[in-house]
């Protein structure tokens, strides 16, 4: 009954005059929402799989408003859903129905300009997410492996001192296989994962817009402007290096105070798998241009001090002083070895990969110690900038810089604190002196 | 339409925002925070006693408990007072620069064409010593938000006049355009 009512109470329309979106809602209360459509950021037409047996889509409109209010809409048939996406995001809107359908024709042609094929999901399934999959991977196993353990104990029981020999090769035979086949499902779930959520992921230029769809089980088609991308990114690790991938970062201004986890998870729009071409392209379409050559800044070395200190002395410090009260962790010490040995490497690398570059138009920043990732950003999208220096650093001329957007907060730590003021010096002025919209 | 120049820009000659020179917080401001730490500290102070009578135990190490508490005490009144010291505003033309930090100093930069909204807000001690805090939010987030405590009641409301015209201003011309 509730829903059925609420149902008949739920309506929207778009106001062509005013340029705002209307949703009426609500039994008892009574809400009206209307959006300013030039504050929409992206549109996102949803069919998971029970929408998609019926033969319905859902629609979710983002905007940056402080509220977090996000306009949703549950059941709406594709025509609709078509009208909708062809409408919100452009500015000018088509009235009356002859042209509507005469739009969707041509809509129909769009000729995708990014297509990610089977083989490239397979590659990137292949070749990132792995974090994420291995905590997945653990959460699920650890009970399972549990279990067998108990199993085994009991099958223990009644054998002999000769088996206790066979067992111990055993295991270690078994050791190695159970590391490969851990391996092997960590990348098998890992393309599966990639295949089920990007199956069919392509781009295309729609208008003023970029229509981004993906989804295997739960279709989703994404529409977004580009003048409302914040940063730009896109990283890439050795393996991809090697097959010629790269994994790109749309990012949009998060809603409001609500900044963690999901919801800026929501605000990021992945690609995946693309070639430097299509980057570059993608780019171009985003930014207006690809980034020419720029100014190089690289930090002091000084910038190794604090993680050698924290990561790599003191833990290992404080292993060794209990190393040699604690006679249980005698055999443990290698294991602090090794990580001496790696930690340190990698901290290197990260100094070495920890880069700004800046031309009159663009802002680059690279960082990362496995997956390199390079971040793009027009000075007019910085909404605040921070420069911090440590009292023991103004002698040798070392500081940092925080650039804030309303996408998240740029880092260059330890460059020559002269230059930094003169870049920022350069970008206040870039800013105030600009009319650009930052949305 | 405006006549369109594209100048070479100097770097050299663009305009400092180390070299602008700071308005530091009112010397009231001073009292407001010392008034702020005893409280603090008279509350932690009341809990410790609590604690040390209640405790049979720890007889004996009651000294290192109260040297303890004294050494925090001066920690915390030596380290508000460096970043005091440290404190300080701008309101430029274009932009609101804000220095602050108690080891390391801070800099912030806010164009005013990328302020979101302003507040004034005014504690209970502050509003005795006719102070206020100005709050400046951007869309950069909890990191890109301005707090600037400490100024005369009076400036803090002709600033936030100040830059809600500005607001304004940007906002038609922006839609003029």
């Amino acid at each position: 009954m509730y829903s059925y009512f609420n149902y008949r109470n739920f309506t929207f329309f778009l106001d062509e005059q005013k340029q705002e979106f209307v949703i009426n809602k609500g039994i008892f209360n009574k809400t009206q929402l209307t959006v300013q459509l030039d504050k929409i950021q992206q549109v996102n037409i949803n069919q998971n799989l029970l929408q998609k047996i019926i033969g319905i889509y859902g629609l979710k409109v983002d905007t940056a408003g402080s509220e977090g209010k996000e306009v949703s809409i549950k059941a709406i048939d594709e025509e609709i859903a078509n009208n909708l996406r062809e409408h919100l995001l452009s500015r000018k809107s088509i009235s009356n129905k002859e042209t509507y359908t005469e739009k969707t024709a041509t809509f129909q042609e769009d000729i995708p300009f990014l297509k990610v094929s089977l083989s490239t999901l397979f590659k990137v399934g292949l070749t990132s997410n792995y974090g994420s999959t291995i905590a997945l991977l653990l959460a699920f196993i650890y009970p399972v492996f549990d279990n067998a353990k108990e199993f085994l104990k009991a099958f223990d029981m009644d054998k002999g001192q000769v088996e206790n020999a066979v067992e111990s090769l055993f295991t270690l035979f078994s050791i190695g296989i159970l590391i490969a086949a851990f391996l092997f499902l960590i990348l098998a779930i890992n393309v599966i994962r990639t295949f089920v959520k990007y199956f069919e992921f392509h781009i295309s230029k729609h208008k003023h817009s970029l229509l981004i769809s993906h989804g295997l089980l739960a279709k989703k088609n994404t529409l977004l402007s580009p003048n409302k991308v914040q940063i730009t990114s896109y990283d890439q690790n050795y393996f991809q290096k090697k097959m010629n991938l790269l994994n790109m970062n749309l990012k949009q201004a998060s809603s409001g105070e609500a900044k963690k986890g999901k919801d800026l998870e929501s605000n990021n729009l992945q690609i995946p798998g693309c070639n430097p071409t299509e980057r570059d392209e993608l780019i171009k379409m985003i930014m207006g241009d690809i980034p020419a050559k720029g100014k190089l800044f690289i930090p002091n070395w000084r910038f190794l001090n604090l993680p050698i200190f924290f990561r790599v002395v003191f833990p290992v410090g404080i292993f060794f002083i209990l190393w040699a009260y604690i006679s249980e962790l005698n055999p443990y010490y290698p294991a602090a070895i090794i990580y001496f040995l790696l930690a340190v490497p990698m901290i290197y690398i990260s100094y070495k990969r920890h880069q700004l570059t800046v031309n009159k138009e663009f802002i680059i920043k690279r960082s990362g110690i496995w997956d390199i990732k390079h971040s793009l950003l027009f000075p007019h999208k910085i909404q605040a900038i921070t420069t911090f220096q440590y009292p023991w650093h103004k002698s040798v001329d070392v500081g940092h810089v925080n650039l804030h957007t309303a996408a998240g907060i740029i880092h260059f730590k330890y460059g020559n604190y002269t230059e930094i003021k003169k870049l920022v010096n350069y970008w206040l002025y870039q800013i105030e002196s600009g009319s650009e919209e930052w949305m | 339409m405006e006549e369109f120049t594209n100048e070479n820009i100097d770097l050299d000659k663009l305009p400092k925002y180390q070299e602008v020179t700071l308005t530091a917080p009112h010397p009231n401001y001073w009292k407001v925070i010392l008034i702020n730490i005893f409280i603090f500290l008279f509350f932690a102070g009341v809990c410790l006693t609590a604690f040390l009578f209640l405790n049979e135990d720890i007889k004996h190490n009651r000294p290192f408990f109260i040297g303890g508490y004294l050494v925090v005490a001066v920690l915390i009144f030596i380290l508000y007072r460096a970043s005091f010291k440290k404190r300080g505003f701008a309101l430029r033309e274009k932009d609101i620069v804000y220095k602050s930090g108690i080891i390391a100093e801070t800099t912030t930069i806010v164009p005013l064409n990328r302020i979101q909204h302003v507040a004034l807000d005014e504690g209970i001690f502050s509003r005795i010593f006719m102070l206020g805090k100005l709050q400046i939010f951007t869309a950069g987030g909890q990191s890109g938000h301005l707090h600037i405590a400490g100024i005369e009641i009076e400036k803090a409301r002709s600033m936030k006049e100040i830059l809600l015209r500005k607001l304004d201003q940007i906002e038609t011309l922006a839609e003029d355009q």
